[in-house]
């Protein structure tokens, strides 16, 4: 009972509430928009399209709790979902190939997870670099071209559904569990935390840096492979520019949820909320009829509100 | 420390290397010297003078932005919303050019879109206190929107040739861009070495709160970073028209990128404090020997993007790998 209470007393005044408050908001401002807006078919079908995002937000809260960031998903999206579709088309066999689509883009994170940790490097500048590196290797290796010729059971991961529900919407489900246990209710999640807070008093502490930060960076590597097997099974194409730009929306999801981006606090149902919060903008945008070219807009200048309301909103707390 | 102490005692030839070798653009100046060694024995028409001056033509626009978002790095900061800006700045100019002519009218429009938009950047990251790559990352996105909403996806073609004098105009022989670009190089070396804001900046840069207690004015320090970013920018969108002579509502992207990459690369520290205008100019110049050799060997310009990243990355590592060597702990 008393644990109940304590979750009450939490529950008043935190940011995942307000969000809630947001989210309702908008999907009522939304309704009123559009009359196909607050229809079942198109909130699940807006799920769809979120799922993407929303994996690749799961691990960059972890990195923005220890105050990293990684600017490299985007692209690491495109290589992955290029290693999927052109191993196929060299005749390795799909389920290899997907395998092989994972491996890359844990590799991928694992790349920049060692530049940072070795070199003792900022993972700006690493992921700065590995963005164009990870774009480039995907045109490169490509020469800019499209693989779209894949077998019809390959659409089960980003096309499929089970009664009225997407398929994706269950691996993404699972994963925000994965992660909420991880961050919440493991030794690991703590040093998370702790990293962020005070990554000196962290290390004096015995806590192994290093390790949990190649770790986090392989980790989101690891969710980018997922989503990009996702992507590109929904959309049937595998191309370099795949997740061009996708970085944004992602760190504005996480931001959003309230992780600070100087690191040490953050949540995943707050991150959740900003993936579901973003997602409701743009598909209730579409269906508006808003021309796509103000997306851009939307999604750069609530990124800089977000960050605004967060940062005001904490000191003023402190 | 010592080891690199006692290494440096041995001789006067190792007193000269790590002389050479403290300086931030060392790694850069040795690479560059090396590449025109290497392009020149491999094809006899790379050293002359005319294929030099189209690389640095080529790179004109890049350094001239390289040399503002030095700056901003030297303090501690970063930009990267300057690929959308230059868009906006040469939408901006190329609209005014089309209705009046001339070429001061169209500058003067480019550089206040420019100043404008970068001092909105400091503004935000100065009031606001939002960081800097949360800042020019939004500004990059809604800038590009900015860009779209305005021109509606259509070019902006057939500038005249008035107001193309910055990018194909010629003075006593040498190519305009060329003599924009060395000019604000001198004029940057000249403000980091003699003017108090250039001081400043590397001050804060250094050291932010130590700054900050010795009483300077760290805010404006960086919003001025920022805001000078904006009128080369601006600068740059005229050299930028005036070689192409049209606008794109893509023109600009990934500059942000290649800018960043040349002051790093360059041997300017990313976490600021320490680096020179000479750096970022460096920087740029080898980003264009680079592109210009990879043409000359046939690789095809879809690796370019691949190799600007390959080239960051070692150029981070470098910098540790020197730093470490001459046992610079800073």
């Amino acid at each position: 009972m008393s644990t109940l209470a304590a979750t009450m007393r939490r529950l008043r005044f935190s940011r995942e509430l307000v969000l809630l408050g947001v989210l309702i908001v908008l999907v009522l401002v939304m309704s009123l928009l559009s009359p196909l807006f607050f229809t079942l078919g198109n909130l699940l079908n807006t799920s769809r399209f979120f799922v993407e995002v929303g994996l690749m937000a799961l691990g960059m809260t972890l990195i923005i709790i220890t105050g990293g960031i990684d600017l490299s998903v985007g692209s690491n999206l495109g290589l992955s979902s290029v290693a999927v579709g052109f191993t196929f088309a060299a005749g390795l066999p799909l389920p290899l190939a997907i395998l092989f689509g994972l491996v890359v883009g844990t590799s991928a994170g694992l790349f920049n997870g060692l530049f940072i940790t070795l070199l003792e490097l900022h993972p700006l500048v690493v992921t700065l670099g590995t963005f164009a590196l990870f774009q480039g290797l995907a045109y490169g290796v490509t020469g800019a071209e499209a693989v779209s010729d894949f077998p019809a059971w390959f659409a089960y991961f980003g096309q499929a559904y089970l009664g009225p529900i997407p398929g994706q919407l269950f691996v993404f489900v699972v994963a925000v569990a994965v992660v909420w246990i991880i961050l919440s209710r493991t030794r690991f999640g703590r040093y998370v935390y702790a990293i962020g807070n005070n990554e000196e008093a962290a290390r004096f502490s015995g806590v192994p840096i290093r390790r949990v930060k190649i770790s986090l960076y392989s980790g989101i590597g690891l969710l980018v492979g997922m989503a990009a097997v996702i992507y590109t099974s929904r959309v049937s194409t595998a191309r370099g520019d795949s997740g061009l730009g996708l970085e944004l929306a992602v760190i504005s999801a996480v931001v959003l949820g309230g992780a600070s981006i100087y690191g040490g606090s953050g949540t995943i149902a707050g991150t959740v909320l900003g993936v579901l919060i973003i997602a409701t903008l743009q598909n209730g945008l579409i269906l508006a009829g808003v021309p796509s070219t103000w997306q851009l807009f939307v999604l750069g200048v609530l990124l800089l509100v977000a960050v605004f309301l967060n940062e005001f909103f904490r000191q003023k707390e402190e | 420390m010592t080891e690199a102490r006692a290494s440096a005692e041995r001789g006067a030839g190792d007193a000269v290397l790590r002389r050479f070798l403290v300086r931030p653009e060392a790694p850069a100046l040795a690479f560059l010297a090396v590449l025109l060694v290497v392009f020149t024995l491999a094809n006899d028409r790379f050293l002359t003078a005319s294929n030099l001056e189209s690389i640095v033509d080529s790179v004109a626009v890049l350094g001239v932005i390289a040399l503002a978002v030095n700056q901003v790095i030297l303090c501690g900061e970063i930009d990267i919303s300057t690929g959308s800006m230059l868009g906006l700045c040469a939408i901006a100019a190329g609209a005014v050019s089309l209705s009046t002519g001339g070429l001061l009218l169209p500058l003067l429009a480019g550089v206040a879109v420019g100043a404008l938009a970068g001092a909105l950047n400091g503004a935000l990251v100065t009031l606001g206190r939002i960081p800097a790559i949360i800042v020019t990352l939004g500004m990059l996105y809604a800038l590009r929107g900015v860009i779209l909403l305005v021109t509606g996806g259509t070019w902006i073609t057939g500038v005249p040739e008035a107001t193309r004098f910055l990018g194909t105009g010629n003075v006593l022989g040498i190519s305009v861009p060329v003599i924009i670009l060395f000019a604000l190089f001198l004029v940057m070396e000249l403000v980091n070495r003699n003017s108090t804001w250039g001081r400043n900046v590397l001050a804060v840069g250094g050291n932010r709160v130590a700054a900050r207690f010795a009483g300077l004015p760290v805010n404006r320090v960086r919003f001025l970073a920022f805001a000078l970013v904006g009128v080369f920018v601006g600068i740059a969108s005229l050299i930028y028209l005036g070689r192409a002579g049209s606008v794109q509502t893509n023109t600009g992207v990934g500059l942000e990128l290649q800018a960043v990459a040349a002051v790093v690369i360059g041997g300017t520290r990313i976490s600021g404090g320490r680096g020179s205008a000479l750096a970022a100019l460096t920087g740029a110049v080898l980003i264009g020997v680079i592109l210009n050799g990879l043409v000359l060997l046939g690789v095809p310009g879809i690796w370019q993007q691949a190799v600007l990243g390959a080239l960051i990355l070692l150029a981070v590592a470098t910098d540790v790998l020197r730093r470490r060597l001459v046992g610079d702990k800073s």
